[in-house]
């Protein structure tokens, strides 16, 4: 039975139109497995290889991966609430209600929505000092510490643009309290607060400008920045290891490891 | 490079096809290897299916608070009714905090940007390189910028009345003059320890206690008019 | 056994040990919890709800009817024009079968009411949260526009939303709503209604402008210290004062009135010795009707009378007998906007009347009020305090402006957020629970508030409670089409020389004319088509009134002939109706009249509320008819026939829809009434 379905997967690897989706073809290799991430616009920015100790819980805590996390799943359960939101007054309010009430699992999507906004928040503030104890910022990666602090900004934005948006109490007098922050710079305060809100106070205007913010701008300058993030990951020199991180595992132990991750991964268990 | 020549350089003939690492080795250095080029493996599948895995488990903990607390929502948005306090979203709140207490211009413009430049800056400064302990080397003159800036900053915070931020800038320049005065010879651990601190180390400590610090006051402990109140009293 | 333990044990670290079966137990896991959101939606409250309420019906005899009724799912009323999203009807399955009467909540049929469910949804009149679809949520919500659900014994203010006239089944919001005016609530608090008028006071503070010539300072201070010791009717409230503040008010008072613009109080000395006679006081009280609009206590201690004018019982230890004979006399030229009539009394019979009032003391009230003459200090103090407490807001005080907007405006208080309300430590977080506790003792809200303490009763404190909470932000929301407003107030004044009578007697203190004036006799806008001239007349030089049963009745007031002639032909001239010609002549025949006896006895049964034959019948409820062929015209009685309501809204009289030809032959036959003098034979009646 397993061995018929072996077979047949292996088959359907073998035709063309397989052949012509995934170029890298199958196999333990050593090159099979660099072609899986080169071959890959998804993957590619990514190292073929990394550092064996970079993948202990202790050398990251996987703050940045986790990070990603949030985004993807803010992404996806974004999209599925922006099938049910509209971004007027009042009807905001009243999709966010029936969300919660009525539209199947809505309620369910909007916990899940928030919640991970708010773990983002937290995981790129942890991110954040985490890198810089382990002094991961040191050259030659500055460049992608600062670009790391623009995310951060931008996990911000994103986070404060979505609080307006079920246009409740709460929101509101969150954004008006925030924007009136902005009025205090210097010369061009109240102009800045104008752009931001398209008004003079938070209304209708200001709900759409932020859904817009929110939705598209923002998002796509996250995705940019962490395009960006990652490659320079790989191209300064892959994950930072300090010298005094201990090697904690033989070589030979190491090999055999890595043997048994390479059997899982590349063949069906029985 | 410095005359006279000391070394010899040259590249093989498959110089173009493959790659070499190419060893400059002055006067001052010798060719002894200090390490070894550590064991590495391949990205596909170890670290993608942990990558996958820790995905996987930040998804069930997210999803299981999705089950079990629902996200607030309040009353529709009401501009004739202000809400007492009126409280920004919880990241923001150490800078509502500090609004209390400076101008906007300081606590809304001032601060955030120093932050933000103070954050992006970090890596091109040697100050921020160095590994030594702070006060190891340059000792004498980094001791007397140490005790002028923290008096100073203490003074400037008591001035505003911002005890909540004087609290945890006493506790770090506490601890700052303990290591001060310790040594890789110290007997404590804890001593050893702080001794060899750098100097960023301390600055980013004392911004993250500060960050905790204030948010956490700003979330649990203001009341109507950003009046103190304790949240087990309510 | 121990072997396949260790078995299972390994094989379970081998698989969490390697990250790949890890990922794929993981996976698993994750699956197995995405799947718990859509079940946890389908074991929802108003899925249960749903299912009890189909086992419920099934039991029943008209299982098939209500089975075919029923709809599954989220049921809601949706009405984007008032802003409802009602999703009650998702668990209140049952809420328009009629049937289903015996039935535990939340399946119950809603008591039948005026408008559809269909029409304003559920939330208009019991609040809560239409949108949600859990008991909790729908209920209790307390957030800001979405109040809690509205306690069924104040759902009456609901009603109060658009319809800003009195309604019949709405007595409590009504009576809270006359309350407002009538304690004067609406002289501090200003009450903005949706059609842009606002509220007014019908009580009727007296001026404090010459205050000293009508009464002493000690008075002035036992009223103030408590006013309900002088009078248990007394609708001024108390302010809970120091006898200090008391006495320095009163200082005050004293100090800034003015003497009035001339004496009139001497009268001729053979007209002050009939005051001597207590008895024949007592009868032109009676005689004068002063019962009609002022109470007093009787020997059993009961209070008798009307609450028009204020309680008499203790009269006499509060004004000045030369101030009570000047005011008998006229009591405009003390103030000019009372509601007490002009009586022209003869001097003898003012001094009788004055000397029955002055006898109606109570020595207790005063006997322990010692003030020492004011000094200058609490003069001042007294002034700063009168000023404090808003005294200005009701009663004229030399000196001293009327306060503008002096306490909070009510205008919306109904839809008041709960987290603005400061509450007292005993009180319910509910906004009823705050009115009705506010106005049970306004000052325990805090320390430095100034509203004084009415005494509200327990059905008081909800009547008004229900009508504080009709003052909705939705009723200004809700669209201009849907607001039942009052008539328009009116400003009408009698013109000309007759207007001037009338405004002396104060006619409209209870006759309403042309919209304007009290209810408490008939309306005369059209009394000019209405009644015959020679009757009219003859009421006027004698009012005996038409239902001696009642205690308010129309007072004499000893008009000159000339006068009275004035009067009769002002109002037979202007008081017509624009539809009614009182001189259409009367169609009438021995066999009509026969016919119209046979439809009063038998189909309409006419003897059973009213008298023709003063022998045999026997009801009380509307006027005697036995003269009514000499009372009223043949018109009148004819469209009244066939819609009273049409010519006095509201009467009792109920509307039978008679035919004209029917009414034709009625009126043929009470126009035949016109028998003598009867109202001697239904006196009797009344006795007996």
């Amino acid at each position: 039975m397993a061995s018929r379905l072996d077979n047949t997967i292996a088959r359907i690897e073998q035709t063309r139109l397989w052949r012509s989706i995934f170029r890298s073809g199958t196999g333990n290799s050593t090159l099979h497995r660099a072609m899986a991430i080169q071959q890959n616009i998804f993957l590619h920015i990514l190292p073929t290889k990394v550092r064996r100790r970079m993948l202990d819980l202790s050398a990251t805590w996987y703050l940045g991966t986790l990070t990603l996390g949030t985004f993807v799943l803010l992404v996806v359960t974004g999209i599925l609430l922006m099938l049910y939101y509209h971004p007027s007054v009042p009807q905001a309010y009243t999709d966010v209600t029936d969300l919660r009430f009525v539209v199947s699992s809505g309620l369910f999507l909007r916990n899940l929505h928030r919640w991970s906004a708010h773990a983002m928040v937290l995981l790129a503030f942890a991110h954040l000092f985490r890198v810089f104890y382990r002094g991961a910022y040191r050259p030659p990666r500055e460049f992608n510490w600062v670009i790391g602090v623009v995310l951060l900004l931008i996990t911000l934005l994103l986070s404060y643009t979505g609080y307006l948006l079920p246009w409740d109490q709460l929101a509101f007098w969150a954004i008006t309290v925030g924007s009136n922050i902005s009025s205090a710079v210097p010369l061009m305060g109240d102009k800045v607060r104008f752009l931001l809100l398209g008004g003079h106070q938070v209304n209708a205007n200001a709900l759409l400008r932020f859904y817009v913010l929110h939705t598209v701008i923002l998002p796509l300058s996250a995705v940019f920045f962490i395009a960006i993030h990652f490659w320079r990951i790989r191209k300064d020199g892959g994950l930072y290891v300090r010298q005094s991180d201990p090697l904690r595992k033989s070589a030979a132990q190491g090999e055999a490891a890595e043997e048994s991750v390479a059997a899982g991964a590349g063949k069906e268990e029985a | 490079m410095s005359t006279p020549k000391d070394f010899t350089t040259g590249v093989g003939s498959d110089v173009r096809t493959s790659q070499r690492r190419v060893l400059f080795i002055t006067r001052r250095t010798s060719a002894m290897v200090k390490r070894t080029d550590e064991e590495q493996v391949q990205t596909y599948p170890a670290a993608l299916v942990r990558a996958a895995l820790a995905f996987e488990l930040l998804t069930i903990g997210l999803v299981l608070m999705s089950l079990f607390f629902n996200a607030p929502l309040e009353g529709i948005a009401d501009p004739t009714n202000t809400p007492n306090p009126a409280k920004a979203p919880w990241y923001f709140l150490g800078l509502q905090e500090m609004l209390h207490y400076f101008p906007p211009v300081v606590a809304g413009v001032m601060i955030p940007a120093v932050l933000v430049a103070g954050l992006i800056v970090i890596p091109y400064f040697n100050v921020n390189i160095e590994a030594d302990g702070m006060f190891v080397k340059d000792r004498a003159r980094r001791l007397r910028i140490f005790y002028l800036a923290a008096p100073l900053l203490s003074v400037f915070l008591l001035y505003f009345d911002v005890y909540v931020a004087l609290v945890p800038t006493l506790l770090v320049a506490g601890f700052m003059l303990l290591a001060a005065h310790s040594g890789p010879g110290s007997a404590s651990s804890l001593r050893r320890y702080l001794a060899s601190r750098a100097v960023s180390w301390w600055i980013m400590t004392w911004f993250l206690v500060e960050l905790i610090v204030l948010t956490v006051v700003g979330t649990f402990f203001r009341g109507p008019g950003w009046s103190w109140v304790w949240p087990w009293r309510s | 056994m121990r072997s396949i333990i260790s078995k299972l044990v390994g094989s379970v670290r081998s698989l969490l040990a390697d990250p790949v079966r890890m990922f794929g137990l993981v996976s698993v896991v994750l699956v197995l919890l995405l799947a718990v959101a859509p079940a946890k939606d389908h074991f929802s409250e108003w899925h249960h709800y749903q299912q009890q309420y189909r086992r419920l019906i099934a039991k029943r005899s008209d299982a098939a009817t209500l089975q075919r009724h029923f709809v599954g799912g989220v049921r809601q009323v949706w009405l984007p024009q008032v802003g409802v999203v009602d999703r009650c009807e998702s668990c209140h399955s049952g809420l328009t079968e009629a049937s289903l009467t015996d039935v535990p909540q939340p399946f119950r049929t809603h008591p039948p009411i005026p408008h559809g469910l269909d029409e304003f949804g559920c939330v208009i009149c019991h609040r809560g949260q239409g949108a949600a679809t859990t008991v909790a949520e729908a209920h209790d919500s307390k957030l800001a526009h979405q109040e809690p659900i509205l306690p069924a014994r104040f759902v009456e203010s609901s009603c109060g939303q658009c319809h800003h006239a009195a309604l019949m089944g709405t007595p409590k919001l009504n009576r809270g709503r006359e309350m407002l005016a009538r304690y004067g609530c609406v002289r501090c608090h200003t009450v903005k209604l949706p059609d842009g008028s606002t509220m007014t006071a019908t009580d009727d503070p007296p001026p404090l402008t010459h205050i000293a010539d009508k009464t002493s300072r000690e008075w002035i201070y036992a009223w103030l210290k408590d006013p309900k010791s002088y009078a248990g009717s007394a609708t001024m409230p108390n302010f809970h004062l120091s006898d200090d503040d008391a006495r320095d008010i009163s200082a005050f008072l004293i100090a800034a009135s003015t003497p009035q613009p001339e004496d009139t109080a001497t009268l001729p000395a053979a007209a002050l010795k009939a005051a001597a006679d207590p008895s024949g006081g007592a009868s032109l009280y009676g005689e004068s009707f002063c019962a009609s609009c002022h109470a007093m206590q009787n020997a059993a201690g009961d209070l008798t009378g009307g609450n028009v004018g204020p309680e008499l019982t203790r009269i006499g230890t509060k004004v000045k007998p030369e101030w009570l004979v000047g005011w008998l006399r006229d009591p405009r030229h003390y103030d000019e906007k009372t509601q007490m009539p002009r009586y022209r009394w003869t001097d003898q019979q003012v001094a009788l009347l004055a000397g029955f009032l002055e006898n109606k003391t109570d020595s207790d009230l005063l006997s322990n009020v010692q003030l020492a003459p004011a000094t200058a200090a609490q003069i001042k103090h007294g002034r700063s305090l009168v000023i404090e407490y808003g005294c200005a807001a009701c009663h004229e005080i030399p000196g001293i402006k009327r306060p503008e907007n002096f306490a909070p405006e009510l205008s919306r208080v109904g839809s008041k957020p709960l987290e603005q309300i400061v509450f007292a430590d005993d009180v319910p977080h509910t906004l009823p629970d705050y009115l009705a506790g506010k106005l049970r003792e306004p000052r325990a809200f805090g320390p430095g508030l100034r509203m004084p303490d009415y005494g509200f009763s327990h059905t008081q404190l909800e009547a008004l409670t229900t009508a504080l909470l009709s003052l909705t932000d939705r009723s200004f929301t809700l669209p201009q089409s849907l607001q039942v407003a009052t008539t328009a107030a009116s400003s009408y004044v009698p013109a000309g020389h007759a207007g001037k009578l009338m405004m002396e007697m104060n006619c409209q203190a209870c006759h309403r004319i042309n919209g304007r004036g009290g209810d408490m006799a008939p309306d005369l806008s059209w009394e000019g088509s209405s009644v015959q001239r020679a009757w009219l007349d003859d009421f006027l030089k004698n009012p005996n009134t038409l239902r001696p049963a009642l205690i308010r009745r129309m007072p004499r007031f000893n008009m000159t002939d000339a006068e009275r002639a004035e009067l009769t032909d002002y109002i037979m001239t202007v008081y017509q109706s624009p539809v009614l010609d009182r001189d259409t002549p009367l169609t009438s025949s021995p066999e009509l009249i026969d016919k119209g006896r046979q439809l009063f006895y038998s189909k309409y049964a006419c003897q059973s509320c009213h008298i023709v034959d003063a022998q045999r019948d026997k009801g009380y409820i509307g006027p005697p008819l036995t003269q009514v062929g000499s009372r009223l015209t043949a018109v009148w009685i004819e469209h009244w026939l066939q819609n009273p309501q049409a010519l006095r809204p509201g009467t009792l009289e109920p509307n039978q829809k008679i035919p004209e030809d029917e009414a034709q032959a009625l009126t043929a036959f009470l126009m035949a009434q016109r028998g003598g003098r009867a109202t001697g034979t239904s006196k009797q009646e009344a006795k007996r």
